[in-house]
């Protein structure tokens, strides 16, 4: 059977920031057993990689899910201004509590860009190396799950 | 299941302009990409086909098939063609992204007969790419 086609439109955007991974709940010995090197107090950095998907109708009229202008200023103005060339760890209010890692980095990203008013944001996939990627999708992943378990029942 | 992903390239040109806009809206709409004179992209597309591996070959499909199933129908019409002028099944569309993922999509989908279509991922510069599936198979692996 067929179900109608989904097009998401996925943007790359790019970031260097400086974070600690430090748990105020860990002993010293502890944060240096459980984050290694990443653990050091002057802390160090990264060039992050934001993958922003979006879907939406794609208006007949420009041919597009959201205009890139708008999505690009968006996520400038809720992200980009405010992390490059920042430390997480001082600069952004949500990791004065929170540990920097980038599992974090995804969900603070995903919450900042979920309003963008012209299209539905899909998820936020980061990396954080050319080596380790991460990725979060807020509740839509638990519609994936949900198609999921229904393939799964049929026969 | 197993995804499968092939990946090539192509080069094409485009410009975006919708008949129906004044000038001045092409202009604000589609910013440079409304140049009459059209520009030109490295395409990068990857197709990815699921399915259980034959307990014969090991294969979903045969890689040899789907490579000329991408050559017949992606790179005989779009390498080096404008899309505007030369690509029948973008007749009448502006040919984004988003555009150009769909009408892949629905050139591939009746041709793979092993395996199914999963997703069509069209890159038209490194930070610029558009995703297309059936609707509820949303990219990720299933088990």
């Amino acid at each position: 059977m067929s179900t109608a086609l989904k097009i998401e439109l996925g943007r790359r955007y790019r970031f260097s920031a400086s974070h600690r991974l430090h748990s105020t709940h860990l002993s010293e010995e502890e944060n240096c057993r459980v984050f290694g090197k990443c653990n050091n107090p002057h802390g160090h950095g990264h060039n992050y990689v934001v993958e922003v998907s979006v879907s939406g109708d794609v208006d007949p009229a420009t041919g597009m899910i959201a205009n890139l202008a708008d999505l690009d200023g968006f996520v400038a103005r809720e992200v980009l201004d405010v992390f490059d060339h920042r430390s997480l760890n001082e600069e952004v209010p949500a990791f004065r509590e929170q540990v920097p890692t980038t599992e974090n980095l995804c969900i603070e990203i995903f919450e900042r860009l979920k309003s963008f008013p012209k299209a539905r944001l899909e998820r936020v996939r980061i990396e954080e190396t050319s080596n380790n990627s991460f990725e979060y999708a807020g509740e839509n992943a638990d519609y994936d799950r949900e198609a999921v378990r229904q393939e799964g029942n049929r026969p | 299941m197993i995804l499968l992903t092939r990946k090539i390239e192509f080069s094409a040109s485009h410009l975006y302009h919708n008949p129906d806009f004044s000038p001045e809206e092409n202009r604000r709409v589609f910013g440079k990409c409304n140049n009459p004179h059209g520009h030109g992209h490295n395409y990068t597309l990857e197709v990815t086909v699921a399915g259980e591996p034959d307990p014969v070959t090991g294969m979903v499909l045969n890689l040899a098939d789907l490579k000329e199933i991408l050559e017949r129908e992606v790179m005989q019409r779009m390498d080096h063609r404008h899309l505007n002028y030369e690509v029948a099944e973008l007749a009448g569309q502006i040919p984004t992204c988003e555009n150009i993922a769909r009408v892949i999509w629905q050139l591939l989908e009746p041709k793979i007969n092993e395996g199914k279509l999963h997703r069509v991922r069209l890159y038209e510069a490194p930070d610029l790419f558009a995703d297309c599936y059936r609707n509820g198979s949303n990219g990720a692996a299933k088990a």
